[in-house]
Order: C-alpha cells, then structure tokens, then sequence
C-alpha cells in the first residue's frame, strides 16, 4: 500500500507537487491520471525516495523508501525505460541490479523470459527499441518479486501486442493482492487497463473513484429537436436549463434531464421530434477535470505586450 | 534478513557494473599503455642516445621518474575513468535505478569507491611496477638503473601507482559534485594543467608556497627519490592529497544525499 500525506514539491517558484493526500489500495489496478507536466512522474520519483519532497511524506506499507532494508524485495518500478546504461546488456543490467539486492540470477532468467527478451538478453541496451527498453524495465520492475509495482506512462512506444500484454500484466498482478499504480496522460488508456483512478493537475489533487463514478459525475448534455427551438428555449430557461448550441439541427441541453425537458415542452406547447441523452465520453470527462489545470495548453499564442 | 542490501552486496553490484561497461574496460587499457608504452618510448630513446649526452645531464639523470613518465599521461585517462564511473549513471539517467536499488546514499558511494579505487590499485601499480622493471631492463648495460631493493626507489614506484588511484578517488568525488561528464572532466583536466599555469603568473616567493599545493606537483614529489625543493616530502604530499581526496568526497556525499536524483 502506498500513502501519501500531504505530499508536497516546490521547485524554485513552481508547486509540482501541491498538498497530495490518497492511499493507493493493493488488489487493484489505480490509475493516476493528469495532463503533461501535472506532478505525476514527480510524485512517482518522490515514492521511490529519489526527490525529496518540500512538505509532507510518501510512505510503503507504512515505511518511507529510504527506510527499506531491501527495496527491489518490496517495491518495483519502471519510471523512465531509456534510462539504462546503453552500453551494458540487458542481462548484466539486470544481473547488476539483482546482485545489490541478493536476488539469485535464476530469477533474472525468469524475467527476461516472462518479459520476451531472453533472445535480446546479450544485446547492448543502447540498441533497444522503445518497446524493447519498456519490457526490460518492466522485467527489473518484477525481479525482487514485489508486492508494490509502480509504473510511469508503461505503455509509451509499446505495439499492440506490447500494450495487451501489459495490461494483462497489470490484472494478474493485482489478482495476487499486489499495489499496482500506473500512471498515464490517455484517459482512454485508463479506462480499460485501472479500476480506480486519481486525477491530478498541476500537482493538486482533483478526483479519486472508479471510471463509472467518474463519468456519473460529469455533466451529461440533452440533444432535443423540437418543432420550435425559439419557444422551447425560452421555457428551459426558465427551469433553469442551459441551452446552448442553437441553430436548426436542435438544441443541446444541460442542467436539466431528458424528463424535466419532455414535461418543459408538453407544457409549452411544443412537439418534441428527438430527445437524446449525450453521455460524457470518458476523455470528455477527463478535459472537463482537467481544464483548469493544464500546464502547457493550445488556447492560442499569447504576445507580449 | 539475508535478503537486505549491504556494503558487501553494493560492492559486488558495482564491480560487476564496473566491468561490464566499455568506457572503463578501455579506459584500464589506455592506463597501461599510456604507462607502459610511453615508458618504453623513451627510456629507449634515452639508451640510444647516451652516448651523445651531456655530463651535466648525466649528473641529474634519475632512472626511477624516467621509467615512471608515462605517469603524467596516464593520469589523465584515470581521471577520465573515474569521472565517467559516476556521470555515465546521470547522463543515462541510470542512477534513478541504480538509487532505487541501493536507495543509501552513503552506501552506495562507498560501494563504488571501494570498487573504483580497489581496482584502479590494482591497475595502477601494475603499470608503474611493469614500467619500472622495463626501463630498468631497457637502460641495463648502458644507462645508470635504479633497483627495488633500494627502499626510497621501491617507495617512489608504490607512490607513482598510489598517485594515480588517488586522483582516480579525486575525479569520482569531482562527479559526485558536478555530475555532468563534460564539467567534472574538464575540472579535473585543469587542476592538472590549468592550476599550474596560473602559478606561473604568481609573484615567484608566493609560486614556491603555493606550488607544493598543486596535485601534480604532489605527484612529482611522490614519485621522486630525492626530496624537490619547496615542496612537501613523499608522505607528507600523499597524506594533503588523501585529504583534498576525503573533503571532496564528503562534500560530494553530502551534496548526493541532499539533492534530488
């Protein structure tokens, strides 16, 4: 389990990491969702005792990192899968890593063939495709056999095949009552590999539940076409509806149920043609959590004046 | 728990890192032929011209620093090695994992410092040793040799090799601080080279207090059998380098522990 308590990083005048406070539960897959630049690789980094943080504190089963007497043993990481000395192979990578932590080689031979790159093993590092580095740091992620596996954006320069793979990994991990924390910037990615999710932006905290809590929550809209927009309009104004998007087609409709507009417009005297509820798609959502706290967005060129 | 990280298990690790790259695998080799190869260059050269050389160079001919020229070059390739040990990891981005690993900053330094230096001894006396005894055998018959049986002359060859295992410590404890290749090389390139230079424009009471205080010239009083003027014994210049060497260390610790990775 993985608890962060107030976890917060300032570098020089930027809050990359501002007040985290969530438990990351075992036996499932979390999801920690955000823009780019939002804290999410800070926050892992902070976990894994390589930042220190400003305030607060990160802690494994109740234990900050630095505090673990042999770490692969109990936590197991893949933050950034190029970064891995390119001139040692793959094997005495892992050999290397596995010998700090009295792990036995056997058990690196297990994980490059679990993670398909047994036929790889003596090549040079340096040579690696992005798939191929994401699959080696994925095999150190699991050499000490641990109970906590964090992985940052895992799926990056992955094929297909690559990506189902891991996201089968990441279900059976979880099925044998281990911490999975996976973060990502695709919140279509999300929604079918993390059964619960935390959303972050610029560092601050902005949800916590599951992907269906999560689209419930968002503002679905009604598309209506009636027989006048005009004075249909005017009575969902005065139910407190919100109608934007007039033009001949409809009228899209929020604040108000697809009920509350069918009984508006029996009222009003006008027949309704269409009435269709817009569910929120998940990357709607997402935008909608996330638009106040997009670091680097594309809302045009600003000029100095 | 038998499982736990330890000095021992660090050591180990580091070792096998240590030789399972090329930069410090070719960096030993440039090491001995630098030493080696460079010994033998120019002892020969001074064997074939014996004959034609002055007396008074004769008289201040030492068999022992001759053998041992190499050093001066060598030194640079040690430095190279021991800088790249450690900000190879920065810019591969390998010391995240290397840190996830073994997250005691103090252990891990000392684990690579024990395999760097350890190794870099073993190394180092090698090539002085072998170009010793090569450039004695080179100058037999002919030029004046020196032999280990003669305490001062045996001191002068450990120290030559001692000499390069500490500037080997010198640079790592440079990459601790600087932890970019291209800086912590360029730093140690110019307090071998540069430092001296600005001696030079010193008014010349301050050039023979402060020349004693130069790591190279360290490295010449260290390896020479008689004593050079203005500058510390043998010892006493091996003992203010293992100093410099554990301030630089402690400083580059501290700086490791306290700053993000």
């Amino acid at each position: 389990m993985i608890k962060l308590e107030h976890l917060t990083k300032r570098y020089h005048e930027t809050l990359a990491v501002d007040d985290l406070d969530f438990e990351v539960q075992p036996g499932v897959i979390t999801g920690f969702l955000g823009p780019n630049g939002s804290g999410k690789s800070t926050t892992m980094r902070i976990i894994l005792g390589l930042d220190h943080p400003t305030k607060g504190r990160a802690t494994i089963k109740g234990k900050r990192y630095g505090e673990l007497r042999a770490p692969l043993h109990e936590v197991g990481a893949l933050l950034d899968a190029k970064a891995i000395h390119p001139g040692r192979s793959a094997r005495n990578h892992l050999r290397a890593l596995a010998t700090s932590n009295r792990i036995p080689f056997s058990r690196v031979d297990d994980v490059l063939e679990f993670a398909g790159i047994t036929s790889v093993a003596n090549k040079k590092v340096g040579n690696f495709s992005l798939g191929m580095s994401q699959r080696l740091g994925i095999a150190g992620a699991l050499l000490g056999d641990p109970e906590v596996l964090l992985f940052d954006e895992p799926v990056n320069g992955l094929d297909p095949e690559g990506v189902r793979w891991i996201r089968d990994l990441f279900r059976s991990l979880a099925n044998e009552g281990r911490t999975v924390f996976v973060s990502s910037h695709l919140m279509s990615e999300m929604a079918v590999t993390a059964d619960q999710i935390i959303v972050i932006g610029r560092g601050r905290f902005i949800t916590q539940g599951s992907i269906d809590a999560l689209t419930a929550t968002a503002k679905g809209t009604v598309f209506v076409r009636a027989a006048n927009h005009a004075r249909l309009t005017d009575a969902l104004n005065t139910k407190g509806g919100v109608v934007s998007d007039v033009n001949d087609e409809g009228l899209s409709v929020s604040e108000l149920t697809s009920d509350q507009i069918g009984q508006a417009a029996f009222d009003a005297g006008v027949a309704i043609y269409e009435l269709t509820p817009q569910r929120a798609s998940l990357e709607d959502v997402f935008m909608e959590l996330t638009a106040d706290a997009v670091e680097y967005g594309s809302s045009g060129v600003r000029h100095e004046s | 728990m038998s499982r736990d990280v330890t000095l021992g298990s660090v050591v180990r690790s580091e070792w096998l890192k240590f030789r399972t790259v090329r930069s410090s695998i070719s960096g030993v080799i440039v090491t001995f032929v630098l030493t080696i190869g460079l010994g033998a260059l120019v002892t020969s050269l001074l064997r074939a011209h014996w004959s034609t050389t002055s007396p008074a160079r004769r008289l201040t001919f030492d068999p022992v620093t001759t053998s041992l020229v190499g050093v001066i070059f060598a030194q640079f390739a040690i430095g190279v090695i021991g800088s790249l040990y450690l900000t190879s990891e920065y810019s591969s981005g390998s010391i995240r994992t290397t840190l996830a690993a073994v997250p005691n900053r103090v252990q891990l330094v000392s684990g690579k410092l024990i395999v760097l230096v350890t190794s870099l001894f073993v190394v180092s006396e090698v090539a002085c040793f072998t170009t010793f005894l090569m450039g004695q055998a080179i100058f037999s018959g002919v030029v004046p040799t020196a032999s280990l049986s003669n305490s001062t002359v045996l001191r002068a060859v450990i120290f030559a090799g001692l000499y390069l295992t500490l500037l080997s410590a010198l640079a790592f404890s440079l990459g601790l601080i600087l932890r970019q290749s291209a800086a912590c090389i360029s730093v140690f390139v110019s307090i071998l080279l540069v430092l001296p230079l600005i001696i030079i424009f010193l008014p010349s009471s301050w050039q023979n207090d402060a020349m004693r205080f130069l790591p190279n010239e360290m490295g010449r009083a260290m390896t020479s059998v008689s004593p050079v003027a203005n500058h510390f014994s043998a010892l006493g210049s091996l003992i203010t380098l293992l100093i410099y060497v554990v301030v630089l260390l402690g400083i580059g610790t501290t700086l490791m522990s306290r700053r993000d990775a």
